[in-house]
């Protein structure tokens, strides 16, 4: 136990940022043993002295010293000869000093290593190996856990590779939040246009406009309407936006909701079309079915999202009035068509790598060995064949899906369903700074989580990447 | 159990692969017949249950080519299983699927010319779809004779086309006899020079036949292969890929010959005693609300869609080389800051940051481009990357490193150069998804300024009519979903015929 809790140190101490965070998060616990570290340092230093010169005067003595300043002038000389170098003889000398100076160090450190082992003493410590020791003591160790307790629960994120794996990640997330909300402001604040005119109107008066800058903090720098966004979003506070003076996060929640909704049908959709499609099209290729299954995914891919919804419209609500023609709220099928328009997109790609990721693993040797073995082609296809050519298609899938969550803005236009997509695209034409940065942000948190499930199924699907993951 | 006519059958179709001929007549008559059976259900008004004449008739027509095509297959068909050569009369016969041009159906023509010559070289083939693009723009511009008045250069323009397509006519049975393999004959070299000028009018198959021409004229050893040369051969052998490469350049080379051809003025000028028209010989895709007329909108429309996709996707792919290169190539630290900027980017979803971008800086060409473009740097980036890091451990490198070349110089020499296959293949796609990308913005009304002829203006416009006049919004769809189909077919033989796999 006391062991692995040593080994987890010394590698949280190995990585740099970890080290720093460790550090950082047991302040108490490390001030204290970087104290005893340095007052026990000294002692060891005065004794590591004493035994650096015990072990020169004895190389010095026994002619081992003269004999590697021998070797290397004569493995220089045949150096330069080799290399056919006329050097200077001062640039010959430098190196030579340098080569001699690392070969004397390596030879006493040594014999200074052979001392301490006839001693049956440890050397000089590390500060990890010195932290480690003070933390055998229990009464230490118990005190350490109260007063630096955040450094415990990171070395036991730490210590499991799937926790230590998502926290990561999630770090990476948090830092992505804010590095996009600096984006997009940086964008949005040095735009031509200004929010106040727009919103107040072509015949606000300058006091008005100065007075809605006040307001909304955009009189202030660049600088400190940055910071205050930031601190907007590490407190969860979207702040409100400028036209009805809303809370930009209560508004989200609302729209939301209807975007996940339609893509999960739009998924829900595409799976039930492109999975069989691919995978008959990936067992019988170059067929009649494979050329023009592929052929419509190709169209499926090719279709602008908004043309399509209209032909659908067209034909379904204005010309044959089977669904209505834009979303009602609480009306499920009103969402069909939506669903429809954003699953073909997805559908189509979908259908194009199941085939191809299948097709390359039903072109493997080992599917070969399945058959010949006798097992039956569904089972070869399914187990075998599908089993393995899961990775790509997740991937493509969850890939897809996040896209979808955030580029469904034009289908949400079209159909009119009051989404995510739409009400960011809505506040564009101001730009309602808040509001903006609230969605983007949102969706992008959204679609950074959903890329973190989707790798963690990896971990699921194939043992390979669990075992890479656990020796990291 | 399988019998005797299974295996038959397979030497028969065996013996089928051998010759391009059917191939290219199955191809044509298939898609000819699909166009035909779209045109006519188009056609079909369901409501009412009546049929609108002139479509029916160009339905009919492309279903009779296609019945046409379809015969001529079945006699080559038997020829070739039965003496393994197809006469001479049968390939006169299929001489006459040629005049299909006439109604515009370029899949009957293709299978004519590929019939009509039984020794086809690459150059020829290239020489076929050269000629194939100007015809078809002669035959569209044409259209404009129906409308009340053409344009003043309308003439002078056809003359220049009719002059054109004379040059690459002779040319054509010059290419196919002076070439042979990896060599072509001296004479050949001014011919080169013509064709590689007369891609100003945007053909760009007269740039490729002028380039193979020049390469194959200044091989020094005709048993070397050239590396590009059998790329192109090989992205010949596949009819899709060659359908679309053949749909950009006619778009691309009519957007050009428009200025001469077409109107502008009756693009963008109002005329209040045509709105909304319906479709007509001399309004082919009606008129909008202003009385502008529709066709020629979708026609102007070509080169902002054109120019959008590809200069966006030209600079994305700059910065993304160079970003995605330095990435790779200096792993550590650089990798890390680059590649997390880049996470920040790709973190925006869809359209939300071009939207942002633009909304910020105002709605002109130069801004969407500019927006679309940084909104794909990350994927390019990381496509690089990936492959300059799976090449850095690659032996020439290696040995490019040992010989003490300087780092820009492997990664601009060594490693780039070798990692482009994947690149070309994603700005092809990535081209279309352009094309997509800018419509969807002048939809959103973010895009170009609404006046201008752009495919997703010209929609917007039409979504408000959609009850009354749905040809509005129809039409300038069908052409948005052509271009990004054709560059997806592109793509798609590209990955074909990069793939080293089948090198």
């Amino acid at each position: 136990m006391k062991e692995k809790f040593d080994k987890l140190i010394t590698r949280a101490f190995a990585k740099p940022l970890y080290r720093a965070a460790v550090i950082l998060l047991g302040l108490p616990t490390m001030l204290a043993a970087i104290l005893g570290f340095l007052a026990t340092r000294r002692r060891e230093s005065d004794e590591y002295r004493t035994y650096l010169s015990a072990a020169r005067d004895l190389a010095e003595k026994d002619g081992t010293l003269a004999s590697i300043r021998e070797k290397a002038r004569a493995y220089l000389t045949k150096k330069y000869e080799h290399f056919g170098k006329q050097a200077e003889e001062a640039e010959f000398e430098k190196e030579l000093e340098r080569q001699i100076q690392q070969d004397e160090n390596t030879e006493i450190a040594a014999r200074v290593d052979a001392m301490y082992a006839q001693e049956g003493k440890e050397g000089r410590q590390s500060f990890v190996q010195f932290l480690c020791k003070a933390l055998d003591n229990r009464g230490v160790l118990a005190l350490s856990v109260v007063t630096s307790f955040p450094m415990y629960v990171l070395l036991l994120i730490f210590s499991n590779a799937y926790a230590r794996y998502i926290f990561e990640r999630l770090i990476m997330m948090v830092f992505v939040a804010f590095g996009v909300v600096f984006v997009v402001f940086t964008i949005l604040h040095f735009a031509s246009s200004s929010p106040a005119a727009n919103v107040l109107g072509e015949t606000a008066t300058q006091e008005k406009i100065d007075d809605f800058n006040r307001v909304y903090g955009l009189d202030q720098p660049y600088i400190v309407q940055l910071f205050n966004n930031f601190k907007n979003l590490a407190t969860f506070k979207l702040g409100n936006s400028y036209v009805g003076n809303e809370d930009v996060m209560v508004a989200i929640m609302r729209k939301f909701p209807v975007t996940v909704e339609m893509t999960v049908y739009a998924f829900l959709i595409a799976l039930v079309i492109a999975l069989p499609i691919g995978i008959i099209s990936a067992v019988k290729p170059n067929t009649a079915f494979d050329y023009v299954f592929m052929f419509i995914a190709l169209v499926g891919l090719s279709l602008p999202a908004f043309w399509f919804g209209m032909i659908m419209i067209l034909n379904f609500s204005i010309n044959s009035h089977l669904l209505p023609a834009s979303y009602i709220e609480g009306n499920k099928l009103s969402l069909l068509m939506p669903a429809l328009v954003a699953g073909t997109h997805l559908a189509a790609s979908l259908a194009r790598n199941t085939r191809s990721a299948l097709l390359e693993v039903l072109n493997q040797d080992y599917i070969v060995t399945a058959r010949a073995k006798g097992l039956s082609n569904l089972r070869v296809i399914i187990k075998h064949g599908l089993g393995n050519a899961m990775i790509p298609i997740v991937t493509v899938a969850g890939l897809q899906f996040g896209g979808s969550l955030g580029g469904s803005a034009v289908i949400e236009k079209v159909f009119n369903v009051k989404g995510i997509g739409s009400y960011v695209v809505d506040k564009q034409f101001l730009p309602d700074i808040p509001a903006i940065l609230g969605g983007v942000v949102y969706v992008s948190i959204v679609i950074s989580l959903v890329n973190l499930a989707v790798d963690l199924l990896y971990v699921w699907l194939d043992p390979r990447i669990k075992s890479r993951l656990k020796s990291q | 159990m399988k019998n005797d006519k299974f295996f038959a059958k397979k030497a028969n179709q065996r013996l089928l692969k051998r010759h391009q001929e059917p191939g290219s007549l199955a191809f044509g008559a298939g898609a000819s017949a699909f166009l035909g059976a779209a045109v006519g259900l188009m056609a079909v008004d369901f409501k009412t249950w009546s049929v609108g004449a002139i479509p029916a008739a160009v339905a009919g027509l492309f279903l009779a080519e296609a019945l046409a095509a379809l015969l001529i297959l079945q006699v080559v068909n038997r020829q070739i299983i039965s003496g393994g050569e197809i006469s001479r009369p049968v390939r006169l016969i299929g001489a006459l699927l040629f005049l299909t041009i006439v109604n515009g159906n370029i899949f009957c023509c293709v299978a004519g010319l590929m019939l009509v010559k039984k020794e086809k070289n690459l150059e020829y083939q290239v020489g076929c779809y050269m000629l194939l693009v100007e015809i078809l723009i002669i035959l569209v511009s044409c259209l404009n004779i129906f409308k009340p008045w053409v344009c003043n250069s309308f003439f002078l323009g056809i003359g220049i086309l009719a002059a054109v397509i004379t040059i690459h006519a002779v040319s054509l049975p010059l290419v196919a006899s002076h070439v042979r393999g990896n060599r072509a004959d001296k004479c050949m070299l001014p011919l080169a020079v013509v064709l590689i000028v007369l891609t100003v009018t945007g053909n760009l198959f007269s740039l490729l036949l002028g380039l193979i021409l020049l390469r194959k004229v200044l091989t020094k050893d005709d048993h070397i292969s050239i590396g590009w040369v059998d790329v192109v051969k090989r992205l010949f052998r596949s009819q899709m890929a060659v359908l679309g490469a053949f749909i950009i350049v006619f778009l691309l080379s009519i957007s050009i010959c428009a200025n001469l051809t077409f109107d502008y003025g009756i693009a963008v000028d109002n005329d209040y005693s045509l709105i909304l028209q319906p479709p007509s010989l001399a309004y082919p895709f009606g008129t909008d609300d202003y009385g502008r007329c529709v066709f020629t909108r979708v026609i102007f429309g070509a080169r902002i869609s054109l120019a959008v996709g590809i200069f966006s996707t030209a600079m994305s792919i700059a910065a993304g080389i160079i970003l995605g290169a330095v990435a790779g190539f200096y792993s550590g630290t650089t990798d890390n800051v680059i590649m997390r900027i880049l996470d920040i980017f790709m973190a925006i979803p869809g359209l939300l940051l071009p939207i942002a971008i633009i909304a910020a800086f105002g709605t002109n060409t130069a801004n969407v481009i500019f927006a679309l473009g940084v909104g794909a740097i990350p994927s390019y980036a990381r496509t690089i990357r990936a492959s300059v890091l799976q090449l850095q451990d690659a032996e020439f490198v290696e040995a490019a490193r040992a010989c003490g070349a300087k780092d820009n110089v492997i990664i601009f020499q060594h490693i780039l150069p070798n990692s482009m296959a994947p690149l070309i293949i994603r700005a092809t796609l990535g081209i279309g998804a352009g094309v997509t990308a800018v419509s969807s913005l002048s939809y959103l009304g973010l895009g170009i300024a609404p006046h201008i002829p752009e495919w997703g203006n010209i929609l917007k416009a039409g979504s408000a009519y959609l009850e009354t006049n749905p040809y509005m919004a129809i039409f300038p769809g069908f052409a948005i979903v052509l271009l990004v189909l054709a560059f997806n077919f592109l793509g798609d033989g590209l990955r074909d015929a990069l793939d080293p796999k089948l090198k």
